[in-house]
């Protein structure tokens, strides 16, 4: 069962058994002292949160012992279920919680019955043993080929998240409101040769917010970043409950309708020009945050003043990047019947100025006033 | 609209008000926009509304609706969901 080598999809996220996996002995049955934690499994814990992988606790105990195994192991889960429900429960809450896939998922627990229900209800999910558990740092599944800095935090980036929901369910009064008042700010930039490696890590990890449907390699993302006809943007966010770094970016193609590299922007017009946005992709860790509707109205913004008179996104459609079809549609964007990229994806397009005077579309989504754009740096 | 797609908002009513956190949105009017100004949807609640629209009505409106014409405004959305069930 344990090493399916053949299967090497990246696991995010690490779901673990407490009584006699992540300590050595039962939390409620060892008297006043709890046990001690079993020092292998905690050393793989820290191993692969190091490597970004997101580590959370599904255990039948009180949400105390969770917090005792975060003291052993120096680290916030991303998600713990304590409770009494049966186990495939617990990692569906923790699965749509963080935004994983069952197929992103492994489960850790000394139970072979749990580890047999969890098998049988969620097929998708990694279901080992803790002695196999113990071997996964080496395996491929756990080892994703960039790690950056962003990732080695994300453990704590979601538990402020969690924080953050909190204070949205307290708070009573609009979205946007609610962003101002938590302090959000989203910082639009130029790309960097530096940020090369999470710009890949993003192709490679994001879903919900994509509009690629797939990864791009980190050659293609290089050759757009030093490209005369593109500009790349990345999307920063924070706010008072932490900063969560590099969420997002953008490619604007400078002409039209065109994705070859070192294209030139053209002289001359005189029927109306569209440009190009080939690639968006963003964190799922950005929604709800009004950071993607931020980037769109930039984009559409920026596009306008470089003289378009309609912005496309080819997005191709994929069961889970719903999310980003309605960031579309809010920001106005409409699929034309039959209009398709070369390479199959569907041409969102919406209008930047008005076909009679030329002016600026009345309906173009305005950038909240809590972003910053490259010109005011 | 017809009974169903007047039953049908009323629900809709609620559920974007669980979805949102905002109860004020119960008694908003039929032609009151789900995105921008009007309600405010973002891709966070939109996701939860479809999902939930989904589960209750068996009507899956993503993929319906390539354009998400539908959630022009709650009168839209319920119109649409009630010609299907």
């Amino acid at each position: 069962m344990a090493s399916t080598a053949a299967d090497t999809t990246l696991i995010k996220c690490v779901v673990w058994d407490i009584d006699n996996t992540l300590l050595d002995g039962v939390y409620l049955e060892s008297g006043e002292r709890p046990p001690p934690a079993n020092p292998a499994l905690l050393g793989v814990v820290r191993e692969l949160a190091g490597r970004g992988i997101l580590q959370a606790v599904a255990s039948k105990n009180p949400p105390a012992a969770a917090e005792y195994v975060e003291q052993l192991a120096g680290l916030d889960f991303a998600a713990a279920e304590c409770g009494w429900d049966a186990k495939p429960d617990a990692l569906g809450r923790i699965a749509a919680g963080l935004g994983v896939a069952d197929v992103e998922m492994a489960f850790v627990d000394d139970d072979m019955l749990e580890r047999a229900e969890v098998a049988a209800a969620l097929p998708g999910v990694l279901v080992l043993t803790p002695e196999d558990a113990a071997e996964a740092a080496s395996w491929p599944q756990f080892s994703p080929p960039v790690v950056t800095a962003e990732a080695r935090r994300r453990g704590q980036l979601y538990a402020e998240r969690s924080r953050r929901q909190t204070a949205a369910s307290d708070f009573t009064g609009s979205r946007a409101e609610f962003l101002r008042h938590v302090g959000t700010r989203v910082t639009i930039s130029a790309a960097a040769a530096a940020d090369l490696p999470r710009l890949y890590e993003l192709s490679l990890r994001t879903h919900q917010l994509n509009s690629s449907g797939e990864p791009v390699t980190e050659e293609e993302l290089g050759s757009l970043l030093s490209s005369a006809g593109h500009e790349v943007t990345t999307v920063r966010l924070a706010d008072d409950f932490g900063d969560d770094g590099l969420v997002g970016a953008a490619v604007l193609g400078l002409t039209e309708a065109d994705e070859t590299p070192g294209a030139t922007v053209p002289a001359a017009r005189t029927a109306p020009l569209a440009m190009t946005v080939p690639l968006v992709m963003m964190s799922c860790r950005a929604l709800g945050r009004g950071t993607l509707d931020a980037l769109l109205a930039w984009l559409c913004r920026s596009a306008a003043a470089a003289g378009a008179d309609f912005l496309q996104v080819p997005c191709r459609l994929t069961d889970r990047n719903v999310p980003f079809r309605l960031a579309l549609a809010g920001a106005g964007f409409r699929a034309e019947a039959g209009r398709r990229a070369p390479d199959g994806r569907v041409l969102f397009s919406r209008p930047l100025t008005d076909a009679l005077t030329g002016a600026l579309a009345g309906d173009l989504p305005a950038v909240p006033d809590y972003v910053v754009t490259p010109g005011q740096r | 609209m017809t009974a169903t797609a007047d039953q049908v908002a009323g629900a809709l009513r609620d559920l974007l008000a669980e979805v949102t956190g905002r109860d004020e949105l119960r008694t908003i009017p039929a032609a009151t926009p789900l995105f921008g100004g009007g309600v405010g949807l973002d891709s966070l609640a939109g996701t939860l509304l479809l999902r939930q629209v989904q589960r209750r009505y068996g009507v899956d409106v993503a993929a319906a609706d390539l354009n998400l014409d539908s959630l022009e405004t709650l009168a839209t959305l319920a119109a649409f969901i009630a010609a299907r069930i």
